[in-house]
């Protein structure tokens, strides 16, 4: 597979301090790639030079096989853009914004309209074409920014903050619209915070701190190893403890909590039998109900077949299991432990 | 052709905008009339029926013809005719009337031999009226004293009817000095001088502040990103903002010209046309200046403030209301770098003196130079980075 967008030491700096470190990323084409980073790592400068808006210090950065710095109108003509602040003329109407949009990128006046209405079909936008943008609710505004910025046809989109300030049900239209978009053929690259929304819709996700590159893989390779490299420390931490003597019984306990697991399902009926034969459970270390009748446990963090023990002790005892969830590391855990190692380098 | 389409587009756009925002519309034609009226009635104008009460103590053709003269100069107008000095005085210290003319009980008496004392009781604390009022009495009453000395005054016994002789005496008297005065622009009031720099004047204000509200504007809101993110070359995206500027800017232009002529009767003596180019160039050097202070300001705000200290020393120091040669020395030499010293110049010789193009090319190249350098410096040191 080809990469729609390559970076190769790609460096920004400012007077006196560097937004963008010797960045090296590879977007596949045809992928949606969720851009992560805390504010101020550099994601808005990387995101600035590859649609052209700033030339980077040093380094190459490629956009559907063209330079950034030696072929620009041709990038630009293979980007769009959807920035978190809708920037389209508040005047206008909707319909006039994107026949604007489409006259910037030169497109022929033949399919100009036809091409903008069928867009506007596509993100149910038709119905308020002749509304100026001033009238717009906050998710119809969205769909107009989206609307003028893909009337060029872009095989590369940038979604910055795309359903920021939106109702959670509008934001689920826009991530239905960004899949098909993404079924369409469109490369997708989405800046976000919200972790779930870039845990649902990215194939790819890639952390950037302080200018660099700190994690890439998928969601849930993120997730995986950081329940891996979490389980290692932990051990290690434990050990280092029972190797010391000296600590004080309350320590060891503290630590000793930390090493379980949060576990909770939901029964039809608490059976005193089903609870007895869990406290039983070798690898339950303690359980209690909540007053919503929810059983709450902890296991040992380190024995991977301990969630299935506890299911097959409630599945043997007849208990039926309604929902059941366990502790699992987020995206948004992956987030704070990758951007904050590198912060802790940072100061050291 | 497609460049073309994009500079149509951020016209259209600005007459779209004003189309649908009538106070907008309204107030961008309307400030060149409050203008040109503020400047016109407010400082441009003579001083007339400033109110005044006149104490009369005595009759007489002395009395008579003093009054007549006094009621029949246009700087006056006499509420009231009394001959209660005390009471004068307090109209005057309430403020009631500008000042007093007290005639004295001896006025007429042609047996007395004292100096005929008049007194102009006067509120001195408006300043411009009280000058004025101070020398049109003297001016009056020095003419009359001379006609008396004359012996004109007692001509006026032989007369049956007051008036006529009354300007008949002033007629020989006039004919006694007269002075030969050869205005060599025609006779030019305050209004006239002051027109074509309010013109000029009004024209810098609006394109330096509006340049500033659209790009620095435009940058501040995101607009201008989305259009450079277009494949369209920076030079396209200010050209079409200018173009409509411009539009705009010479529409209100041509107002300000017509309610000019309207209202105050200024007369154009070069002719509008020539006027019209006079002041497309000068729009055009201030909209560059605009740009160029816009090219690296992130905000309106910003612009508002970075705008502030060019543009208000411009409007005092560049002779639009009072002529550079009257500053002291070093406004004089800060007014040579300022544009509008030259538009200002360039509009006054077309409108006044009735020069042409050609006599004012100098004023004119340097503002051209200055157009070119500020779109070099703007251009250069604009960048996409929004």
């Amino acid at each position: 597979m080809k990469n729609a967008i390559e970076t190769e030491n790609l460096t920004k700096v400012y007077k006196n301090f560097t937004a963008v470190n010797s960045l090296n990323l590879e977007i596949p084409d045809k992928t949606i790639f969720g851009m992560l980073g805390p504010n101020g790592a550099g994601k808005t400068t990387t995101i600035k030079m590859l649609t052209c808006l700033i030339q980077p210090t040093s380094g190459r950065a490629t956009v559907g096989g063209y330079d950034v710095l030696k072929n620009p109108d041709e990038v630009r003509r293979l980007l769009g853009m959807v920035p978190q602040q809708v920037s389209l003329y508040k005047d206008l109407t909707v319909m006039e914004n994107s026949q604007l949009c489409a006259d910037y990128y030169g497109i022929n006046p033949d399919e100009r309209d036809s091409r903008i209405e069928d867009l506007m079909e596509l993100v149910d936008i038709k119905y308020a074409k002749d509304k100026r943008i001033s009238q717009l609710s906050g998710g119809q505004k969205q769909k107009a920014s989206l609307v003028a910025s893909l009337v060029h046809r872009p095989k590369i989109l940038f979604l910055d903050e795309p359903t920021i300030g939106l109702d959670p049900t509008t934001k689920r239209t826009l991530w239905d619209l960004i899949r098909e978009l993404n079924d369409n053929g469109h490369t997708i690259i989405l800046c976000s915070h919200d972790m779930h929304e870039v845990d649902m819709l990215c194939d790819n996700v890639g952390i950037i701190n302080t200018g660099n590159l700190v994690a890439y893989d998928t969601p849930q390779g993120l997730k995986d190893s950081l329940l891996e490299s979490n389980k290692k420390e932990m051990a290690e931490a434990l050990s280092q403890i029972s190797a010391e003597n000296e600590v004080s019984t309350s320590t060891k306990e503290d630590v000793e909590n930390l090493a379980l697991r949060k576990m909770s399902f939901l029964l039809e009926s608490n059976d005193e039998s089903i609870i007895d034969s869990l406290k039983a459970n070798e690898s339950v270390k303690s359980i209690s109900i909540a007053h919503n009748g929810r059983v709450n446990l902890r296991i040992d963090y380190f024995d991977d077949n301990a969630v299935n023990d506890v299911l097959k002790t409630v599945v043997n005892s007849n208990g039926i299991i309604k929902s059941v969830s366990t502790e699992e590391p987020s995206l948004e855990d992956v987030f704070i432990k990758s951007t904050s190692e590198v912060n802790e380098d940072d100061r050291a | 052709m497609i460049e073309l389409k994009k500079f149509g587009w951020m016209i259209r756009k600005e007459l779209i905008s004003l189309k649908r925002h009538p106070p907008r519309l309204i107030s961008i034609l309307a400030f060149p009339i409050i203008m040109i009226l503020l400047f016109g009635y407010g400082m441009g104008g003579d001083m007339t029926d400033l109110p005044i009460v006149v104490v009369s103590q005595s009759h007489g053709d002395l009395t008579d013809l003093t009054l007549d003269t006094i009621k029949s100069t246009e700087t006056y107008h006499v509420v009231e005719v009394i001959d209660d000095q005390d009471k004068a005085e307090s109209m005057v210290d309430k403020g009631e009337v500008k000042a007093a003319i007290i005639l004295p009980d001896d006025y007429d008496d042609e047996n007395s031999t004292n100096q005929k004392a008049v007194t102009l009781y006067l509120d001195s604390s408006d300043q411009m009226a009280s000058q004025i009022l101070d020398s049109s009495t003297q001016a009056i009453f020095s003419r009359l004293s001379n006609m008396v000395a004359s012996g004109s005054v007692t001509a006026i016994n032989q007369n049956s009817t007051a008036t006529p002789s009354i300007s008949h005496q002033f007629n020989n008297f006039k004919d006694d000095i007269s002075l030969h005065i050869n205005r060599i622009y025609g006779n030019i009031k305050y209004i006239d001088f002051l027109v074509p720099a309010v013109l000029g004047m009004t024209v810098m204000m609006s394109c330096m502040m509006g340049m500033g509200a659209t790009i620095a504007g435009e940058r501040e809101t995101g607009e201008l990103a989305r259009l450079f993110m277009t494949p369209t070359s920076v030079s396209t995206v200010i050209g079409g903002k200018i173009a409509a500027k411009l539009l705009i800017e010479l529409v209100r232009a041509l107002i300000l010209i017509f309610m000019a002529i309207i209202l105050f009767n200024v007369s154009i003596k070069g002719g509008i046309l020539q006027t019209f180019i006079v002041l497309v160039i000068g729009a055009l050097c201030f909209v560059g200046f605009g740009i160029m202070l816009s090219a690296r300001t992130q905000t309106q705000e910003d612009y508002a403030q970075i705008v502030m200290p060019f543009s208000m020393p411009m409007m005092f120091v560049s002779g639009v209301f009072y002529p550079i040669e009257t500053m002291p020395w070093i406004l004089q030499k800060l007014a040579y770098i300022f544009p509008l010293t030259y538009l200002n110049d360039a509009m006054r010789g077309i409108m006044l003196k009735g020069q042409t193009l050609g006599d004012v090319w100098l004023d004119l190249a340097v503002l051209l130079g200055f157009t070119v350098l500020f779109f070099i410096i703007g251009v250069k040191r604009f960048n996409r980075d929004v």
